[in-house]
């Protein structure tokens, strides 16, 4: 077996042996799902349903949730301990450490994401997407957006605690501006401002479009705005991909 | 012997702190050679520059014939490494560990036989968290000597391990050794220093103060003295007996010490004052210097041996 699988495939089984890892990505935004359906069900706006509106919304933030967490945080980890820097020594290349987790990443995200659905459809009637196509280009879009941008904003950190604080403030930020948990109407010009500046606003836009209303190509500033974010931040990261935490 | 390792006159410095200044040594295939020194010494960013892992400011480092910094990829196939304080993923098991380094490698997998010799066959499914610290550091050793390397690199191998795991860990080295391989190790440990190298290197302040194998480098020194307890002897009688160079006196203990060219003589002169003006003397041994007191000394003075 080559080294990328098997690193692929261990990632994954450890990712399941942290229980709080598995609560977080799996049984966290299922609860919210719950919580806030209860709450607003009905108050969805004319010609939508709130699992058809909100069940994206959360799909959207696993991506986030994934990102920072479970590949953010657990590198800056692995750097602050040394296993990178294990590797270092070895013939294992950089990018197959980087698309191993990649890997994983987007497999267990996959996973959230059925587990969303398949709650959504059997709490709240979620319809499938009308545009499947566009949806699923608009997730790996996504992908290919918030991995790199968390792996490089996460290396910028230390120490495990600094990278989860990062983590927690983006994806706390992100919950509550980008219209994922409350409806952006609701709220003050000001803060639907600030909710234009936050990736995880244009992925929650393309993702309900596409599931609801339009194809990908009638969506081109979130496509555009997402596309652009995934080129940087896939060379900022590579680029600034450091071993170790120490200076050579 | 051919050397498989030359460095000269090698320099790094970390802002104005000179961690290595103008190291040369060789080592000498199939040798264990051991770099020691007090903490902050420059032990580790020596042995780091030797693998690949940091660029130096000036000098010549050859491993095997090829430049560190620039044939790392290739080296890296015939150089094992083990790190101070290692650590690999918690949650990996210890046969999921060996099988993910034997992929990185492209061997078919661990050998029984290391296995047996690491004493890992019965911890093959336990989380590395749950091990403890010696089997730690024995499955850290495996991951590096897994693909049968030329030349191994152990950061501190003994660290943070009881006595018996430490001699298990000096087994199992010198049968590396034996079977061919060099191995670099770096201690603080003056006894693992003794013995466990063919040679050592010590360095203080990044700079090498003496090299040469242990029991020489001890022989060198001037470190044979008498120790003895004695609550009334007089200071100042010990300084003016005929032979004595130092006299060291610890005056909580009641303890002394008496350096000196000439042990024999010496202690009859003792014993003769003592019985003439009836001073009670303890505890009384001859003592050889250990690299423990070539350390302090160094540490002390500065001056070479």
């Amino acid at each position: 077996m080559t080294a990328l699988w098997q690193l692929t495939l261990l990632e994954t089984k450890m990712f399941f042996r942290d229980k709080l890892q598995v609560f977080w990505t799996f049984l966290f935004p299922v609860l919210m799902i719950w919580l806030f359906g209860s709450m607003f069900e009905n108050q969805a706006p004319e010609g939508f349903s709130f699992a058809s509106l909100y069940i994206p919304s959360w799909i959207g933030v696993n991506i986030v949730t994934t990102a920072f967490f479970t590949l953010g945080t657990v590198l800056t980890g692995y750097r602050e301990t040394g296993v990178l820097r294990r590797y270092q020594s070895t013939p294992l290349a950089p990018w197959k450490i980087l698309f191993a987790h990649t890997i994983q990443g987007t497999v267990i995200f996959c996973f959230s994401a059925v587990v969303l659905v398949v709650f959504g459809t059997l709490m709240f009637d979620l319809h499938a997407p009308v545009y499947l196509g566009s949806t699923l280009v608009a997730l790996l879009l996504s992908i290919l957006a918030f991995f790199p941008f968390a792996l490089f904003l996460t290396s910028l950190a230390k120490n495990v605690g600094t990278a989860a604080a990062i983590s927690s403030l983006f994806l706390n930020l992100m919950l509550f501006l980008s219209g994922a948990t409350f409806p952006l109407e609701m709220m003050p010009d000001v803060l639907q401002y600030i909710a234009k500046i936050l990736p995880l606003y244009y992925v929650i836009e393309l993702l309900r479009a596409t599931w609801n209303t339009s194809p990908l190509w009638e969506n081109w500033t979130p496509v555009l705005v997402l596309s652009c974010i995934a080129l940087v931040s896939i060379v900022l990261s590579s680029v600034f991909f450091k071993w170790s935490g120490k200076a050579d | 012997m051919e050397d498989v390792i030359i460095v000269r006159s090698l320099m790094k410095s970390y802002g104005t702190k000179k961690a290595v200044n103008n190291l040369s040594f060789s080592v000498k295939k199939g040798e264990i050679f051991g770099i020691i020194g007090p903490n902050g010494a420059g032990k580790t960013t020596t042995i780091e520059i030797m693998e690949g892992l940091r660029k130096k400011d000036s000098g010549e480092v050859s491993i095997l014939g090829m430049n560190p910094e620039k044939d790392r990829k290739v080296l890296n196939h015939r150089i094992g490494v083990q790190f101070q304080a290692t650590s690999i993923q918690k949650k990996m098991k210890v046969k999921e560990a060996l099988k993910l380094f034997a992929a990185i490698y492209n061997k078919e997998n661990t050998s029984d036989e290391m296995l047996k010799l690491l004493g890992l066959e019965e911890k093959m499914d336990t989380y590395f968290d749950d091990l403890s610290g010696g089997q730690k550091q024995r499955l850290t050793l495996a991951l590096a000597t897994l693909h049968e390397p030329e030349i191994i690199f152990l950061d501190e191998p003994s660290m943070g391990l009881d006595p018996h795991a430490r001699r298990e860990m000096w087994n199992i080295i010198r049968s590396l050794r034996d079977n061919g391989t060099t191995i670099v190790v770096t201690t603080h440990y003056m006894e693992e220093a003794e013995k466990l190298c063919d040679r050592v290197a010590m360095i203080y302040n990044g700079e090498l103060r003496a090299l040469d194998e242990p029991s020489r480098l001890v022989e060198d020194i001037s470190a044979h003295f008498i120790s003895f307890r004695s609550p009334d002897f007089p200071v100042a009688q010990l300084h003016q007996m005929s032979g004595v160079i130092k006299v060291e006196h610890d005056e909580e203990l009641d303890a002394f010490k008496l350096y000196t060219e000439n042990l024999q003589s010496c202690s009859y002169l003792l014993f003769k004052i003592a019985q003439e003006e009836n001073y009670h003397i303890s505890d009384y041994k001859f003592e050889r210097g250990t690299l423990d007191d070539l350390f302090v000394h160094y540490l002390q003075g500065g001056a070479s041996a």
